[in-house]
């Protein structure tokens, strides 16, 4: 890893991000995920209190110094080229260090093993499949759709209504990311997007209504 | 009628199941908000968690795993094992209940030991179904462990009281030290045992406790959480780190009392069995307890 802003990363810009559900529930059908398993989900902060009220989109954030393969005893993590974090099941024992390592909650425990112990662990794989043969079935089956072989967007991001979601090398997010803020109408500088400018600016709405 | 009967019901039920998803899948106590507000507390517990993991719980339990062996090899090659008369008269000590719950645990502590050694080099072993079978295992011993705290603590707690005894014992580290057969000051239990019940007991409660947070680690916890004023993912960090550490110290004494009891003073480990100890045994390593009984008029 040479470059550490060519790695690929996720970032969900707060102020776009409506609340529909519709990355968690793309996520969870596109992988046929089990019941009580959430890869991707939508949190909401200060619900119901306005002015206050957040949502935002999160699964695994594939850090660069990824702390789930740092404290897994059996070392099943690997680090892809392109920074995708990703994990072997077949290694994976279910201890759930992973996930008390984790800042943001992504490791999800199936309960498929004897007396309700966990079985192996199953996060985000920013839809790039596992260690098996790729976009084979046993893949699919395991680790679910393998998007990014095929050159796709994660199913998530594509699915996003409001553009909320981003995904990319961490160069273009957040290239993409400082140029909204700008078109927010914080910079008289910026080029105003007419149509964030309705959204977002008052005065434009005020405009429009003339 | 009917028809709307049965329409306005299924309305009602998708209803509810709406509220289960708002409540129950979106606002998880582990996953939800709770989550997300633990964030900025991660350096608390999360990354003095992950640092303990890579740094140094490995080289804990190897030191662990090492240490009795080695210690235990050496004072049997200088020192050797304390050979007693077993043809001599023999005292009572254990009754037929406390027997069956001191070697019940003893059973699940020779699987609840090994495997938590495996799972803790699991990267030694490669992961995948042997260790997967070792974490499951761990699970399984646990309640019969549980099963004999209660009963273990109620008959002994009396016994294992700290006295002056004691501390003339620590002195001497219990004789152990010389082949010399002179009586050591000790009562039913000697200090090395009282320390060995101090840490098994209460601390086998707090394994008990950690593991099975663990175990539930995504069912809803917020009791026990909102018990300790912390977040429930924090609640399961500081479990896994208590987990750890004790589990160390809890593997090193089980060594150290496998050692005695079956190595190092020969054949004592027949009084679990048949619950007697040889006189002899009692009047020189537990030498108040002998003069207890003498006086009592029971030897």
């Amino acid at each position: 890893m040479e470059n550490i802003n060519s790695r690929l990363k996720f970032y969900c810009d707060a102020d776009r991000c409506i609340e529909c559900f519709a990355c968690v529930v793309a996520c969870q059908n596109a992988h046929e995920l089990p019941v009580g398993i959430a890869r991707r989900k939508v949190v909401t902060l200060n619900d119901g209190v306005e002015g206050k009220e957040t949502s935002i989109s999160i699964a695994c954030m594939h850090c660069s110094d990824a702390p789930c393969s740092q404290v897994c005893p059996v070392d099943c993590f690997y680090i892809r080229e392109d920074g995708i974090v990703l994990h072997d099941k077949e290694k994976c024992i279910g201890c759930g260090y992973c996930l008390y390592a984790c800042p943001f909650g992504a490791p999800q425990f199936p309960k498929d093993g004897v007396f309700g112990a966990k079985g192996a662990m199953d996060k985000c794989t920013m839809c790039a499949g596992g260690p098996l043969e790729t976009n084979s079935e046993i893949e699919r089956h395991t680790y679910g759709q393998n998007r990014i072989s095929e050159g796709k967007v994660p199913v998530c991001a594509a699915m996003c209504s409001t553009n909320a979601l981003m995904i990319g090398t961490s160069e273009k997010v957040s290239e993409l990311y400082r140029t909204r803020v700008l078109a927010r109408g914080e910079s008289k500088e910026a080029n105003n997007s007419y149509l964030w400018n309705v959204a977002y600016n008052k005065q434009s709405r005020k405009g429009l209504t003339q | 009628m009917k028809k709307y009967r049965v329409l306005l019901s299924s309305l009602l039920l998708s209803m509810t199941s709406l509220y289960a998803i708002s409540t129950g899948t979106y606002d998880d106590p582990l996953y939800g908000t709770a989550m997300l507000n633990a964030i900025p507390k991660y350096f608390a517990f999360g990354e003095v968690f992950t640092y303990l993991q890579r740094e140094w719980f490995w080289k804990g339990f190897l030191i662990a795993l090492f240490l009795v062996p080695v210690a235990g090899s050496i004072h049997y090659m200088i020192i050797g094992p304390k050979v007693f008369s077993h043809d001599g008269k023999k005292i009572f000590a254990f009754g037929l209940f406390m027997r069956i719950m001191h070697n019940l645990a003893a059973l699940s502590f020779l699987v609840l030991v090994p495997t938590g050694f495996v799972m803790a080099f699991g990267d030694f072993f490669g992961g995948g179904t042997f260790v997967r079978v070792c974490k499951n295992l761990h699970g399984i011993a646990t309640p019969v462990f549980a099963i004999t705290v209660l009963p273990m603590i109620i008959a002994w707690i009396r016994d294992m009281i700290f006295n002056m005894d004691d501390v003339k014992w620590m002195m001497i580290v219990g004789g152990y030290l010389s082949k010399e057969k002179k009586p050591i000051p000790a009562g039913k239990f000697n200090a090395g045992q009282k320390a060995w019940f101090w840490i098994a007991m209460p601390g086998g409660i707090l394994m008990i406790l950690t593991g099975a947070l663990m175990f539930f680690l995504n069912i809803n916890l917020s009791p026990v959480a909102t018990l300790f004023g912390v977040s429930q993912i924090d609640l399961l960090r500081i479990s896994a780190i208590i987990h750890n550490v004790l589990g160390m110290v809890v593997a090193t004494f089980f060594m150290v009392h496998v050692y005695m009891a079956a190595i190092a003073i020969k054949g004592a480990i027949h009084s679990m069995i048949t619950g007697y100890k040889e006189e002899e045994e009692v009047a020189i390593l537990h030498s108040s307890w002998y003069r207890k009984l003498k006086e009592e008029g029971k030897v």
